[in-house]
């Protein structure tokens, strides 16, 4: 095991165990937390403009629905955690094939716009419908997650309790999505993905069937979203349409293109930095009695910074370039050497 | 009832398809989609309320340095931002753009404050509230009939510029083949340049002639303006100076009537919904031609 990978594994450690400290703090778990949920977000975004090559700008619709499925049916059936996160999951996975299937023809700049106007509707709709989401007012009163840790000693128990479960349940939920996305990475279809985003001519030409491909991307992406926004929803016990608006969707990008469109480390890092700079952005601003705008400016302001000088953010994937991408190369040979025998008689016709 | 939409409609309408000339300009030139658009024209409508406020000049004054102003910015956007990434890939140009559009909103935040303000009346020429033709319930005022004016001359001026004069031709060139027309001894940059300031100079007349019509300027204001604008261009077909006109005052009519018999909620939903449909059914717009994606 290399010096890196330990480091790592030491960090997470660290990490992990923190909340169990009896003098942790819980401004600290806090922002951890925080940084998990956006970790959630970056990994299942990074899907669409990483893998597949095409931007997405509504990503927090998907965010928005999953937060408010939760909270919805944590408010009027009282249903556990575990059973929303797959309705909540499915249901991102639902509009986002919805969305998905007739748009994904589009390309570059329109599939972009297209996104965005659905995000833009998604809040519209949260705003509007009072008689389902009590609109600008928000939806209070959503239970937070419990586990039942009955069988601990009461010590262990009141120390567990007092400082949420939450934190663990998000940190199950990373390793969920993240050991998900490995797994899809390797397998056809993380190369199919690859391959579109790559030469989509020279893909199709392989026989990958572009559309479908890109939906399941689409709606994968959209069932991992709406799971970040399912844990949200009963961490916060608060949710109000303001919560799910463009912003959000540019801060997760942000993540993405910060840490290395389609690598799936590199979504994590993003999160965690952008994250904490976040917050000691406020620390250091207000001590110098800024106002809180120029948190956000500086946000857009290192956007700018990154594309100029990293396009490729600061843990690129794989050589981006058409022809010398090893996984493309690699799909190539495969999907030649299963379809020579089929090509030789028309070879031989000619 | 309906006539007097129509005419709200048309109003908006053509604010619209000002700023929407300006996006369909740049896209046509350098294919990208100007999402600092929609600050451009908010910074037009700040620019002049603060040269009458703090400099005391007269309103026509005022827009004349707004318009300055806006082209500067307009210009200064593209040196620093979208011309290092000329070569570099279409989703890294449209994520600064976006970068762009959020540090400018939130600088126009810092130095005029989040609240929204009238514009100031006292510098508005009298006429402009009173009402210019009353028939039955419907009326138009003169304000609305100075939009118009003021819309169809600059439409009119854009058009002649683009098709009569040596520079709208080598626009119209560069649109068609960069690298041919700069073999042609065309300076490409100086004419992006001079497009990014003609479509900033139409944004920052569109932010001043909507704050004067609203009575109200605020720092987010270029965003859903910028959407809105954005919508009219994919409406009338991306990259078609035309088609931008007819696709705002078309989305305009459509948003007024919207509001008027379906919902008001929903007001604002009209664009994106409008921008969605078309987008899938005929990507080319009403006016456009159906382009080969160069990503």
């Amino acid at each position: 095991m290399n010096i890196g990978k330990s480091l790592t594994l030491l960090i997470v450690a660290a990490a992990l165990t923190y909340p169990l400290v009896p003098q942790s703090s819980d401004y600290i778990i806090h922002v951890m937390t925080l940084a998990m949920v956006y970790m959630i977000l970056a990994m299942g975004l990074n899907i669409v403009p990483g893998f597949c090559g095409l931007l997405d700008l509504g990503y927090v619709g998907f965010y928005g629905i999953g937060a408010y499925t939760a909270g919805l049916l944590t408010i009027h059936y009282d249903m556990s955690f575990w059973v929303i996160v797959p309705l909540a999951a499915l249901n991102g996975a639902l509009w986002g094939a919805l969305l998905g299937a007739p748009t994904l023809r589009l390309t570059g700049d329109y599939f972009a716009i297209v996104t965005f106007g659905f995000s833009e509707l998604v809040v519209l709709f949260l705003t509007n419908e009072i008689w389902l989401t009590r609109g600008p007012l928000g939806l209070p009163g959503i239970q937070p997650i419990t586990v039942n840790l009955t069988w601990l000693n009461d010590a262990w128990y009141f120390q567990f309790y007092d400082k949420t479960p939450n934190f663990y349940v998000v940190a199950l939920l990373v390793g969920l999505v993240f050991f998900i996305m490995r797994r899809m990475e390797d397998s056809r279809l993380g190369r199919a993905w690859y391959a579109i985003r790559e030469d989509p001519l020279a893909a199709a030409s392989c026989g990958v069937n572009i559309l479908n491909y890109k939906v399941i991307a689409f709606a994968i992406s959209a069932a991992i979203g709406a799971v970040g926004g399912c844990f949200y929803a009963r961490w916060s016990m608060f949710l109000s349409p303001d919560m799910f608006k463009f912003w959000e969707s540019f801060l997760v990008l942000c993540m993405v293109v910060l840490g290395g469109l389609g690598n799936i480390k590199g979504a994590l890092v993003g999160a965690v930095i952008l994250v904490c700079l976040g917050e000691v952005l406020r620390e250091v601003l207000t001590s110098f009695g800024l106002p809180p705008e120029t948190r956000f400016m500086a946000y857009g302001l290192i956007m700018v910074l990154i594309m100029r000088f990293k396009p490729a953010g600061f843990f690129p994937a794989i050589a981006s370039s058409g022809r010398s991408n090893p996984l493309l190369l690699d799909l190539q040979k495969r999907l030649a050497a299963r379809n020579a025998p089929k090509e030789e008689p028309r070879d031989a016709a000619a | 009832m309906l006539e007097q939409q129509l005419i709200n409609g048309l109003t908006l309408g053509l604010i619209y398809a000002l700023i929407a000339v300006g996006y369909t300009m740049v896209y046509g030139v350098i294919q990208l989609i100007n999402f600092a658009h929609g600050e451009i024209y908010m910074l037009g409508a700040f620019f002049c309320v603060t040269f009458i406020t703090a400099a005391g000049m007269p309103f026509y004054v005022a827009i004349l340095m707004a318009i300055i102003c806006c082209m500067l910015c307009g210009i200064l956007l593209d040196i620093i931002a979208y011309r290092p990434l000329r070569k570099a890939p279409r989703l890294a140009a449209l994520i600064t753009a976006i970068g762009m559009s959020i540090f400018l909103q939130n600088v126009a935040l810092i130095i005029w404050g989040s609240r929204s303000r009238p514009f100031p009346q006292a510098a508005l020429p009298s006429f402009f509230r009173e009402k210019a033709l009353v028939m039955g319930d419907v009326s138009l005022t003169w304000l609305q009939l100075f939009i118009f004016a003021v819309a169809i001359i600059m439409m009119i001026g854009l058009y002649l510029t683009i098709n009569k004069t040596r520079i709208g031709t080598a626009m119209r060139a560069l649109a068609q083949n960069k690298t041919a027309a700069s073999l042609m001894g065309i300076n490409v940059n100086y004419v992006i340049s001079f497009t990014f300031a003609l479509g900033s100079a139409m944004g920052a007349v569109a932010g001043i002639l909507v704050s004067v019509y609203y009575n109200t300027l605020y720092p987010t204001m270029g965003y859903t303006a910028g959407v809105k604008a954005f919508a009219a261009a994919v409406l009338g077909g991306i990259g078609s100076v035309p088609g931008a006109m007819v696709g705002g005052v078309v989305l305009g009519v459509a948003e007024a009537l919207g509001a008027g018999y379906v919902s008001s909620l929903y007001r604002d939903g009209v664009a994106y919904a409008v921008m969605i449909a078309v987008i899938i059914f005929r990507p080319s717009g009403i006016l456009g031609r159906s382009v080969v994606d160069k990503a």
